[in-house]
């Protein structure tokens, strides 16, 4: 069995590799490229941070009403007969409920245009 | 063989860095040519260990390089900047492997060479030292680092688990399993190191 000293011999001895002569001038182009390019932009907070409170707020908005629906639908007793007017119900609401949607959609949309500087719609 | 231990104490080395390192804090980036100049042996010799593809460790070791400068701010100087250096070092070569694996077979399927006729057994031990050498970037990932940074700071369990950020107690412990399972592959190369002394002994 080979001893715990000759495998210290073994990988303890190896040969000093010397860098290319280029390596240095190849570290430093890098670092000098790196160095010039220009710093990449911070995120424009104080400009994103309104449209944010507002699709917060929205969304929360949307929540509650949903939440109001589902309560108000669980209390509602169960009408043996139904009504035409009473059939449409659900169908509007949903319909306002994908409206709202596609509503701040499209205004996290033109929010995210509008802070990275260009106009929405266009 | 190169001594990289000593410098994590050399005083004027670490003074140098220190200085080396201000300055391109302060916007001089031609400053970082004195880091790369001290430090362009010690990882190029270091990436060699994890890969032992030349090209590969200089492209490795430029990779460290250039991630050091990136992250120069970081370097808290509670430790030795050569601490900090080899350990962004080890992390660098260590992924760069996961994504690029330089051997993709065991421990045992690692080759050994065969017993060579008297007059060969010079070039036969040549060989089998530099299969044991191989045989370490076969070794499951968990023994193969402690191994190759506990060699690269020429035996130094503290330096090298410093480089990996672990405990003294799981290196010493993985390096320990580590020549387990050497020894356990290469049971013969005693025997070939002995007909060199006897070989030499004749002559």
């Amino acid at each position: 069995m080979m001893k715990p000293e000759n495998l210290d011999r073994i990988l303890g001895s190896e040969e000093e590799l010397s860098p290319s002569s280029g390596f240095v001038a190849c570290v430093m182009e890098r670092v000098r490229q790196e160095a010039a390019a220009p710093a990449p932009l911070p995120f424009p907070w104080k400009r994103a941070l309104p449209g944010m409170i507002v699709v917060g707020v929205g969304l929360v908005w949307c929540l509650v009403q949903l939440v109001r629906m589902g309560i108000a639908e669980a209390k509602t007793p169960v009408l043996i007969t139904m009504h035409p007017a009473t059939l449409m119900t659900p169908h509007i609401e949903s319909a306002g409920a994908v409206a709202a949607a596609l509503g701040v959609s499209l205004l996290s949309w033109l929010l995210a245009r509008r802070v990275v500087g260009r106009r929405g719609l266009v | 063989m190169k001594n990289t231990a000593s410098y994590e104490s050399a005083g004027s080395g670490a003074n140098a860095d220190l200085a080396d390192v201000d300055r391109v804090l302060a916007g001089d980036v031609n400053a970082f040519e004195g880091i790369v100049r001290r430090w362009q042996g010690p990882l190029v010799n270091m990436a060699w260990r994890y890969c032992r593809d030349r090209g590969r460790a200089e492209e490795m070791a430029q990779e460290a390089l250039v991630r050091a400068w990136r992250g120069l701010k970081q370097w808290r100087r509670e430790g030795s900047f050569s601490t900090w250096l080899f350990a962004l070092a080890a992390n660098v070569f260590r992924s760069e492997l996961k994504r690029f694996p330089v051997v993709d077979v065991s421990i045992e399927d690692a080759p050994e060479p065969a017993a060579r006729a008297a007059q060969e057994v010079e070039l036969s031990l040549r060989q089998s030292e530099d299969a044991v050498r191989r045989a370490v970037l076969a070794l499951p990932v968990r023994y193969r680092e402690p191994v190759v940074l506990f060699y690269f700071h020429e035996m130094d369990v503290g330096a090298a688990a410093r480089t990996m950020g672990m405990p003294e107690g799981t290196v010493k412990a993985r390096l320990a399993r580590a020549r387990a399972l050497l020894k356990k592959r290469f049971p013969h190369l005693e025997d070939q190191q002995a007909a060199k002394e006897l070989a030499e002994k004749e002559a």
